[in-house]
């Protein structure tokens, strides 16, 4: 199996514009590293450039500890799925399959034997003499899949491979792309600008923003501690509120003059974000050592079944402040509410939008 | 959605009815005039039923030479069909690999080199008969397979409807191509050239009858009657006696000078028209 | 990759380029064994009155035969979009003409106008008119015409056909329910938006009346009678290839030149913008 090593890619197109500044990253072997962001930050280049669709401008490619930058694709020994699937519409399922392999030279009883192999271990074995239009969304999938995996390859390349499904088998094959790949071990790069993919099938994950790496690690260790604001608003839906604050010498201050207790960080009077999840925001009567409490008044409800989300102002706040109450609460549109949150859940973030330590340990880097 | 008007759509297919039969009207004519003699054409005016020479005309002139033409028609016959094919394919070959570079390769001048082929859209080989007639007879390809087909190979149309298909192709699939491992070549045989089936059959329907219906190139290239095509010698009949105008051979000609492109046209009708109307775009 | 471009360049542009030198290079080409003539050439044709002639027979047998075959075309084609059944039908039966070649259709009319026994001259020999398009240049120019629009008809119906039955439906049904009725509908609703396709044809069958008519005039009239269906294309080949003048039909051939690249120039830069709707 295969280690998969990128040291300061860097992609410059003829015309200027730079998609990669410098990435970082080291995959282990058999890990599954989800790439998110929004559109147009990169994620997609860099996995093309890894996959040899794009040349490299600076920086090195290592598979195995070799150097691949100057390899063709098919030199990788790497199998990419795309968003659309790219399978070869007047081709069976079984040749689509079979197409990489047959290019390699492999002797036909093998070709045979590993795509029947691979197919039933896909549910496709009924469907290898079909054509892909004659297949389902979810049919034509597991055929990508599948031909991947058929090739046995280095490393897996996964080019938002669930966009084009309809949201119910898009869980499907969530929990479907997961267990192959943990079945197989087979190390994967997944690119998504699907937060929730990127939380749940994601060993690390890795947020981009403007062709820069903003952070990576464990989904749950962004999640509870965002090293960028950018991060902060991207994972989490709905986004974490962020309120402007100035710092103070025992913490911050609201615009409205409510104070926020906190661990000295800042020197005084700069101004600062305050970001708080709204499933982080609770009513003040049941929390004992609030670090501030908020008098917002709902101004819309939305019931989501198991929970409620209440938007309400805060006076002098200009954005909603979005609250996550339980499905049963009993919570009417007009209705005033006192909320608390605790100093663990506050994130601060200074004016260039990097993360203020509130004594926490540091964030792993990437390599 | 249609208003319900059953006068309307009466009176369209009537009108419709009579229209194909109006089009109809210069085949059947011409048809039905094949089969009469010489005499029996100019002692009336054109009967619109069979007469009485039946295939006679047809077998008479399929055989021999005839009416100062110095070849018989099965000859015409045959060189015409060499034209059209050698045309068709020659087209087919050449745009396919120039619309397959343009697409998919990028190399220098790419540009230029689209432009270059773009211009050529601009001039038929009706306005440039005097260099190339020049080119071709330097070359000594007057009377000749090559110097009937050659010229007529270098134009941009099909290119062009190539172009067109192929920049429907997603990138995606060339992408898997690549790294599935096939290299250019394969890709071509493997992915493309199977996936343009469709538009190869349209583009053979139509150039095959461009081939077929060319007129004034084979005019000015063919004095030798070995290497005359069966339209250019419609020409040759209605003048080559003195006095009247030998119409029975002249129309069974012209019956046999259509019914090839016409053939080709009805069985092949749907990719013609999807070729035709997808080179609008 | 280089391979494929060495074929390319060999059996692309290589000959595309030599037409393009030749095209340019015309009077070199024919001056070799003759003079330098300048631009003597081009200061006969366009002086010389018969070339007018030619131009003028050129633009009326050009809008006579784009006009005609298109209106006909469209009629056909809104009638066959109409009826639902039977459209295929029709376009089988109303496309064959197009395969058939412009020589062979000039034969067809030309014994149908036979003076002698052809069946619609003596029609009209019967209400009063004399039929002989060897004498007429009218006639003559008329029944050019007339095969030509026969044959490029087809071409225009397919084409319509094919417009009309891609048109969005909820358009037309947006306009039944604003209870437009089917004339309204015509000329308010699908008439512009046939605009891209009619113009289309348009340029088509304006390069169809300029070149590949050739075949028909030199079967039915040769140009005559007296030059009356002359155009521009065929007097480049009566000058050059049958009156052996090679310096003024180059000259006419650079004159064409300039003509059709301009047409397309102004087709691409101008009037392309303006028919989107």
């Amino acid at each position: 199996m295969a280690t998969l090593r990128l040291n300061g890619i860097h992609k410059r197109y003829p015309n200027g514009i730079t998609a990669l500044h410098g990435i970082d990253l080291s995959v282990a072997d058999g890990e599954l590293i989800v790439v998110v962001g929004p559109s147009g930050c990169g994620k997609s280049t860099l996995l093309r450039t890894v996959a040899g669709l794009e040349s490299i401008s600076d920086g090195e490619l290592m598979i195995n500890e070799q150097r691949v930058n100057a390899l063709e694709p098919a030199e990788r020994d790497i199998a990419m799925v795309f968003q659309n699937y790219a399978l070869y519409p007047h081709m069976s399922v079984f040749d689509n399959m079979a197409y990489a392999l047959k290019n390699r030279g492999t002797p036909k009883d093998e070709i045979r034997r590993r795509v029947t192999d691979t197919a039933r271990l896909l549910d496709l074995a009924e469907l290898l003499d079909r054509r892909p239009r004659h297949l389902s969304g979810g049919q034509r999938q597991r055929v990508a899949m599948g031909r991947a995996i058929v090739r046995e390859p280095q490393v897996f390349l996964f080019d938002e491979p669930l966009s084009n499904l309809d949201a119910k088998l898009r869980v499907q094959m969530r929990l479907e792309i997961r267990r192959l790949q943990k079945r197989l071990g087979i190390t994967s790069v997944y690119v998504t600008h699907d937060q929730v993919e990127a939380m749940t099938l994601a060993d690390r994950l890795v947020v981009m923003n403007g062709g820069h790496v903003e952070q990576c690690g464990t989904p749950m260790m962004l999640y509870a501690q965002p090293a960028t604001r950018f991060v902060a608003s991207f994972l989490g839906s709905p986004a974490m509120n962020f309120l402007p604050v100035t710092a103070h010498r025992d913490g911050v201050v609201l615009p409205n003059g409510v104070e926020v207790a906190l661990p000295d960080m800042l020197s005084e009077g700069r101004a600062a974000t305050l970001g708080i999840r709204p499933e982080h925001l609770v009513e003040a009567t049941s929390m004992a050592d609030a670090a501030a409490v908020l008098d917002v008044t709902v101004e819309m409800l939305e019931p989501l079944g198991a929970d409620t989300l209440a938007y309400t102002r805060l006076p002098g706040l200009e954005e909603w402040l979005v609250v996550r109450l339980d499905g049963a609460h009993a919570a009417r549109e007009g209705q005033r509410l006192s909320l608390a949150f605790a100093v663990a859940h506050c994130h601060v973030f200074d004016s260039q939008g990097a993360r203020v330590p509130l004594a926490e340990p540091e964030t792993q880097a990437c390599q | 959605m249609q208003y319900r008007r059953p006068g309307l759509d009466r009176l369209s297919h009537a009108l419709l009815a009579l229209c194909c039969l109006l089009f109809l009207l210069p085949v059947w004519l011409a048809f039905t005039a094949s089969t009469h003699t010489l005499g029996a054409l100019y002692s009336q005016t054109a009967s619109l039923w069979f007469g009485e020479a039946g295939w006679d005309n047809y077998r008479h002139l399929l055989s021999g030479s005839f009416g100062g033409l110095g070849t018989d028609v099965l000859t015409l016959l045959i060189n015409s069909t060499i034209m059209a094919l050698g045309i068709a394919i020659g087209k087919i070959a050449i745009s396919v690999l120039a619309a397959y570079a343009i697409v998919f390769f990028r190399f220098p001048f790419r540009r230029l080199c689209f432009w270059l082929i773009f211009i050529t859209l601009m001039l038929p080989v009706e306005v440039r008969i005097l260099p190339t007639f020049e080119v071709v007879a330097d070359l000594g390809l007057l009377d000749s397979y090559a110097g009937l087909i050659l010229p007529l190979i270098a134009s941009a149309t099909a290119t062009f409807l190539m172009r067109q298909f192929f920049l429907t192709v997603p990138p995606e699939l060339v992408e898997a191509a690549r790294i599935d491992g096939a290299g250019p070549w394969r890709f071509l045989r493997d992915i493309l050239l199977p996936l343009s089936k469709t538009n190869l059959a349209a583009l053979f329907v139509i150039m095959f009858l461009y081939g077929w219906n060319q007129y004034l190139w084979p005019l000015l290239i063919t004095n030798d009657a070995d290497y005359l095509t069966i339209v250019v010698s419609l020409k040759r009949l209605l003048t080559s006696t003195d006095g009247l105008v030998p119409w029975q051979n002249v129309t069974t000609t012209a019956v046999l000078a259509m019914l090839p492109p016409v053939a080709v046209i009805l069985l092949m009708q749907r990719y013609f028209v999807k070729g035709l109307v997808d080179s609008e775009k | 990759m280089a391979p494929q471009l060495g074929i390319v360049l060999v059996f692309f542009f290589w000959p595309a380029l030599q037409a393009i030198e030749q095209a340019f290079y015309v009077e070199d080409a024919f001056g070799l064994s003759r003079e330098f003539a300048g631009l003597a050439n081009f200061e006969a044709v366009l002086s010389d009155a018969t070339y007018y002639q030619a131009l003028g027979t050129t633009l009326v047998f050009s809008l006579a035969v784009a006009l005609g075959a298109m209106s006909i075309a469209l009629l056909l084609a809104v009638m066959a979009d109409r009826v639902i059944r039977g459209a295929r039908v029709y376009r089988t039966l109303l496309v064959w003409p197009y395969a058939v070649a412009p020589a062979v259709a000039g034969v067809l009319w030309l014994f149908l106008f036979d003076p002698t026994l052809g069946l619609i001259s003596s029609l009209l020999g019967n209400v009063g008119i004399d039929w002989d398009h060897k004498l007429n240049g009218a006639q003559a120019l008329a029944l050019v015409i007339m095969a030509s629009v026969w044959k490029q008809m087809s071409y225009n119906f397919v084409f319509f056909l094919a417009a009309l039955q891609a048109l969005p439906k909820s358009l037309l049904e947006a306009a039944a329910i604003d209870r437009a009725g089917p004339w309204r509908r015509f000329w308010t609703i699908i008439f512009p938006l046939l605009s891209p396709t009619s113009f289309f044809l348009l340029v088509m069958n304006s390069v169809y009346a300029f070149f590949e008519t050739f075949g028909t005039i030199d079967t039915v009239t040769s140009g005559g009678p007296g030059g009356a269906t002359t155009t521009l294309v065929y007097k480049v080949y009566q000058d050059g290839f049958v009156g052996q003048d090679m310096g003024s039909s180059a000259a006419q051939s650079v004159l064409l030149m300039a003509l059709v690249g301009g047409l397309t120039w102004f087709q691409f830069r101008y009037v392309e913008r303006k028919v989107q709707y």
